[in-house]
């Protein structure tokens, strides 16, 4: 842990330095993340995940190793990268997090609402079961491409609804998500926005999270992100795993198909 | 018996591949009904927030598929007839404020964002929101481009009576000026009081105001 910790304030200062460098010398922001891209403190969460899900846990002591991620039970190979998709057993499209909650629920008999207390760290911490979790689940498809596919009305109706979701206007701001995430090369302040509405731009978004985030040295999830988003547009709480965070993934990971997988991404 | 099972098998099949080839996009109708319910499934809030998921008729307008691009010239104007009846000015009449306190607005962007049932409330109110996406004072690196640059405002148009009318209602309900644009409706949707507008206003147009310099 304090390894961890001394590597994150390490990685963290490496950043300000070269943002603040590569801002003074060329005005290129994107320099200093891509430096930290290949040398992610991210990193170290996989092997969190990957001891929580062989370990035997939760009232029915099992692992996660039954885990169908829509490949078969325990096969993680490319699962992520085709994630989110229907699922017979619950009748209803998940994507990584909602499925990590159905196994760790349904195989190991945890509290679904005691796993989504904590599945949003805080900042600075150690992090969540279901963060690093997902990060190991998603690092088995790292390499290989993206690929949600379209086949079960469910997932025509989840692309459907995201896609009304993400243009969706409302609240004292007016943003739907088009309002930050339309056009290229915008920033909100210094932050570069990703264009959603371009290819690159969803295949960004699919094949980078789990992300490391700098500012709050853990890694987060997609989850993590919408909640971040809802937030500065002045809605109300959104809560963990829900058919609209599943219906906007879908919509994006869809349009971001073959894109290569590479996680943890890295973000500011 | 023999014929009855391989009838039977022929209509399993069949009956399987016709389901495998009636899923298929949902039309709007079924698409904004599904959608909809998503919206207030997803989020917890008290009946007093209901409101910020609720769309008034111009957000419906203005979140069609595919952005303002597609929008009809009749659903344009509606918009900005909506718009120019929303704006409100401050009972003194007066729409000049203190330049100074438009200055520090300016760069805030805090107040009434919701965290766990708890909103967000920023001193001196909520904060203009303008840096998150207008390049303000000259030389100024963190500052955003999602709208025009503003450095300079007022040097390039004056202080009229009709500039500072212009400006007011532009920040009161953008969408009287420009349809759907991606500004929020500060005034029109209450995120900014008419005396802070009018601080807004100073801000952008005031000689003495850093936007100007």
């Amino acid at each position: 842990m304090e390894l961890k910790r001394g590597l994150s304030l390490t990685a963290g200062a490496m950043l300000l330095l070269t943002m603040s460098l590569s801002a003074a010398a060329q005005n290129d922001l994107s320099v200093g993340r891509k430096m930290l891209v290949e040398d992610n403190p991210g990193e170290l969460w996989i092997d969190q995940g990957k001891d929580l899900f062989y370990k035997k846990r939760g009232p029915k002591n099992v692992s996660l190793e039954k885990c169908d991620f829509g490949m078969g039970p325990g096969k993680l190979e490319g699962a992520a990268a085709s994630l989110p998709r229907y699922f017979d057993d619950t009748d209803r499209v998940e994507d990584l997090e909602s499925r990590l909650i159905t196994c760790m629920t349904n195989l190991q008999g945890m509290d679904r609402a005691k796993i989504i207390k904590s599945a949003i760290s805080r900042p600075r911490s150690k992090g969540s079961e279901i963060e690093a979790l997902a990060l190991f689940v998603t690092s088995k498809s790292n390499g290989m491409k993206v690929n949600v596919t379209l086949s079960h009305q469910k997932e025509y109706d989840a692309y459907k609804a995201g896609e009304y979701l993400f243009y969706r206007r409302s609240g004292q701001t007016d943003f739907g998500c088009v309002q930050c995430h339309g056009e290229d090369k915008k920033r909100v302040r210094l932050q570069d926005l990703i264009n959603m509405t371009s290819t690159p731009g969803a295949q960004e978004v699919a094949s980078t999270w789990p992300a490391y985030r700098g500012a709050h040295y853990v890694v987060r999830t997609m989850q993590w992100r919408l909640n971040d988003c809802v937030w500065q547009m002045r809605l109300p709480d959104l809560k963990y795993g829900t058919d609209y965070a599943i219906a906007l993934t879908t919509f994006l990971n869809h349009r971001g198909n073959d894109a290569v997988m590479q996680v943890p991404g890295f973000k500011r | 018996m023999n014929t009855n099972y391989i009838k039977w098998i022929i209509f399993v099949i069949s009956s399987a591949f016709l389901v495998a080839g009636c899923a298929s996009f949902p039309d709007h109708a079924t698409t904004q009904q599904l959608s909809e319910k998503m919206v207030y499934d997803a989020f917890s809030y008290a009946p007093a927030h209901k409101k910020r998921l609720d769309q008034d008729r111009s957000q419906k307008i203005c979140s069609k598929i595919g952005g303002p691009a597609n929008l009809s010239q009749l659903e344009a104007a509606e918009v900005v007839k909506l718009a120019r009846a929303s704006i409100k000015y401050p009972t003194s009449g007066k729409l000049y404020g203190n330049w100074k306190t438009g200055a520090k607005l300016a760069y805030s962007g805090r107040g009434d964002r919701i965290r766990n049932g708890k909103v967000e409330k920023a001193k001196g109110g909520n904060g203009a929101l303008c840096q998150n996406c207008h390049a303000l004072e000259p030389g100024q690196i963190n500052v955003g481009n999602m709208g025009p640059a503003l450095t300079g405002y007022g040097k390039q148009r004056g202080n009229s009576a009709a500039i500072v009318k212009y400006t007011y209602d532009k920040i009161y309900n953008s969408w009287a000026i420009l349809p759907c644009s991606n500004m929020p409706r500060l005034g029109a949707n209450s995120h900014l009081t008419p005396e802070q507008i009018t601080h807004m206003v100073a801000y952008l147009l005031d000689p003495k105001s850093p936007i100007n310099k």
